[in-house]
């Protein structure tokens, strides 16, 4: 399983459209991706619960992978957070 | 030479920075108003030298740039086609309501739009005609002084020309070269063309053309060549003086004409040719086609109206019929009737039925001018009405009564009845030329003809009160519903809500779900934000909204609530997960102008009220209120139809 932390700095968090783009990403692979913060997760495959976590700037999310493709997945899914959220 | 509306909207996108600096676009009476992305993009100097623009400033983030009336629109259009953008305000959806309007509905309004901006010239002088000609017959002295002489030539000059006038604002409404339109209006009363009043008369062609048969004379283009009776390419050689409809065909083609040159004609020649060309096919058109099918009309109606007239209940018809003559342009000889009433009896019985006729338009018109609240009607009904108790009718007929056809039909009606009293009663004038309170003057028993004229106007004014309702203006209206709506009962909008979510929008195999909000549903490729409309966010369909509540579309539970209120996730049966987002970039509104009345987790059912947003705010926001309808996992579903 591989992990990351990462602290939103878009102005508007996680809304619909990045959020949408990010299920178009985590779908390219068959790892389970977990989006974590704090008592609330969501599959990044899941667009309503992710939208529904309430993600906002300065928000610390914990993203994990696991699967067989987790490294190249958690390679593609840090790079596509820190590049939109 | 016509603004090339393409060109300018060309233009104007190549130096705001293209298509992609954008947000929105909008149009009002005169100015293109465009939201921009990044305004260090736009080259000012140079915008304000595109052909077409005006001027241009920046207000409320919105780049305005002043095109004016009547052009702005058209530029609006291309600058939408160039850009590939699509309409997004609620104006643009009740303008394509419009153009689904009957022709005939738009043909009418067309003559409207064609005959309110005249109306200050031919009110005036409509009215001053009247008293003019009134005192010329009260006082016979007057007639022949000079003052008569010139008060007469003032008064009459906006009539004499009137297909110029017509011609040219007939240009502005059609979208065609003003100037152009002038030379075709001209060209319809030169003084080399015998005056089109004079048609009937037998001395004035005589006189005019130096012949002794009282024939008006032909041009033959082509020779003699014949079809049956009809000579190929005649021409009578007479003007189309008082002439309206006419007119305004005449220079609707010419329009068409122009437009489709300017099209297909190569712009290092188009100078040289489109004006030319333009010109020559109308006139050939307007003398050849347009001309001698008015004038068989015009024969038609000549000898109808001599035999109805010799019965009362031809009379009637004749009374109701005789304003949809003048509306025609067909009326002009009817003088050859009254003139022959005189020469064979003695009497014109010909003028009552005309005068009926007349004071029921101006009943009408006057009833329009009480009902009416808008100010600016008001002020063009009523003058207009004076103008038509003088017997000058064509500013109440045109201006007011046929733009909204109910009061022009009531005063048919009115007409109807004061002539059929005025033929019963067997009244008539010992001259013509008058009618209305100037035929007083020529009247043989004025206590029978006042009893004519409170009929006539009598009946058209009651009737027009009674039937004829101002429409409100479509801003109160919307206002209107918006208020009842919101103090509706509980009942009544759970109803509301029934009807609108009724409406299928997104249907699958797992099931279906229903329209959320009122309005108008567009593609979701057509939603004015790129990813929504590619689709990576899921199928669905967009909704421009007609009010500010969005119900549930299906039984489900809400999955997600935007901190920011404008949207709403729920999920329905077989895990359908819907995305309701609720304009575009609304995101950065931060709930200012969004209720929502629902929490994550809550269950709903089709129909229940879950959010309202403010439609105004979010368009003062600078963003598009589009309602975007989303199943976000279109993909894991079969058999996918949206409406």
């Amino acid at each position: 399983m591989k992990e990351f932390k990462y602290v939103i700095t878009d102005e508007v968090g996680i809304h619909a459209r990045p959020a949408g783009l990010l299920v178009q990403e985590a779908k390219k692979f068959t790892s389970t991706i977990m989006f974590i913060k704090g008592e609330k997760s969501a599959k990044a495959t899941s667009l309503m619960k992710l939208m529904g976590m309430g993600i906002v700037k300065g928000d610390e999310i914990t993203v994990t992978i696991e699967g067989d493709d987790e490294d190249a997945a958690a390679e593609a899914i840090e790079a596509f957070v820190k590049a939109n959220f | 030479m016509a603004l090339d509306y393409r060109k300018c909207a060309e233009q104007i996108v190549s130096l705001i920075g293209g298509r992609e600096n954008v947000a929105q676009a909008a149009h009002c009476a005169t100015r293109l108003r465009l939201v921009i992305k990044d305004n260090s993009k736009i080259d000012k100097a140079a915008l304000e030298n595109v052909d077409g623009v005006k001027g241009m400033f920046e207000s409320n983030g919105q780049l305005q740039l002043i095109i004016g009336t009547g052009t702005v629109n058209k530029v609006y259009d291309e600058f939408l086609a160039v850009t590939g953008m699509t309409a997004a305000t609620k104006d643009d959806v009740k303008a394509a309501a419009a153009a689904k309007q009957p022709a005939w509905k738009r043909a009418l309004k067309s003559v409207g739009d064609v005959f309110v901006p005249i109306l200050p010239a031919i009110v005036a002088s409509g009215l001053m005609m009247g008293v003019v000609e009134a005192l010329g017959k009260a006082i016979p002295s007057f007639a022949s002084t000079d003052w008569y002489a010139f008060l007469d030539m003032v008064a009459n000059t906006a009539f004499a020309f009137l297909p110029v006038i017509v011609a040219i604002s007939a240009a502005r409404v059609f979208g065609g070269n003003v100037y152009l339109a002038a030379v075709i209006g001209l060209m319809m009363v030169h003084t080399g063309l015998l005056n089109g009043w004079n048609v009937g008369s037998t001395d004035a062609i005589n006189s005019f053309f130096g012949v002794t048969d009282g024939n008006i004379p032909t041009w033959n283009l082509f020779g003699d060549l014949k079809i049956g009776d009809y000579v190929l390419g005649s021409i009578s050689r007479h003007g189309y003086q008082g002439h309206v409809i006419p007119v305004m065909i005449a220079i609707w083609l010419m329009s068409k004409v122009e437009k489709w040159l300017h099209e297909h004609v190569n712009e290092m020649i188009d100078l040289f040719v489109v004006p030319i060309t333009t010109v020559f096919v109308t006139a050939i058109f307007t003398f050849v086609v347009i001309g001698p099918i008015f004038a068989t009309l015009e024969n038609f109606v000549l000898k109808g109206a001599q035999w109805l007239v010799q019965f009362p209940p031809g009379a009637m018809i004749m009374g109701a019929i005789y304003p949809a003559t003048v509306v025609m342009g067909l009326h002009h000889m009817y003088n050859v009737i009254e003139a022959g009433m005189l020469s064979s009896v003695g009497l014109n019985t010909w003028m009552p039925i005309a005068s009926a006729a007349n004071f029921a338009q101006f009943g009408a018109c006057l009833a329009v001018g009480i009902k009416c609240k808008q100010a600016k009607l008001k002020t063009v009904a009523v003058p207009s009405s004076m103008s038509a108790a003088l017997g000058i009718t064509e500013p109440a007929i045109f201006g007011v009564n046929f733009r909204f056809m109910k009061p022009f039909i009531c005063g048919m009606a009115g007409g109807a009845a004061g002539a059929l009293f005025g033929s019963i009663a067997k009244i008539g004038a010992t001259a013509y030329g008058v009618t209305g309170i100037p035929g007083y003057l020529t009247i043989d028993n004025p206590a029978i003809y006042t009893i004519l004229l409170i009929i006539s106007g009598g009946v058209a004014f009651a009737l027009t009160m009674f039937f004829w309702e101002e429409n409100v203006a479509p801003a109160a209206e919307t206002a209107g519903t918006t208020d009842a709506a919101q103090t509706e009962t509980a009942d009544a909008s759970t109803d509301d809500a029934a009807e609108v979510t009724s409406k299928i929008v997104i249907s699958c195999l797992a099931g279906k779900i229903g329209q959320p909000v009122k309005g108008e549903i567009i593609s979701y490729k057509d939603i004015p934000d790129e990813t929504f409309a590619s689709g990576v966010l899921g199928e669905g369909v967009g909704i421009q909204p007609a009010e500010g509540i969005v119900y549930a579309p299906m039984d489900g539970e809400i999955s997600s609530v935007a901190d920011s209120k404008h949207a709403i996730g729920i999920t329905g049966p077989e895990d359908m997960e819907l995305l309701i987002h609720v304009g575009v970039d609304t995101v950065e509104m931060k709930g200012d102008g969004f209720t929502t009345f629902v929490e994550e987790g809550d269950k709903v059912v089709k129909g229940q009220k879950i959010m309202e947003f403010d439609i105004e705010k979010i368009k003062a926001a600078g963003k598009p209120d589009t309602v975007v309808v989303l199943l976000t996992n279109s993909d894991d579903y079969e058999n996918l139809e949206l409406s």
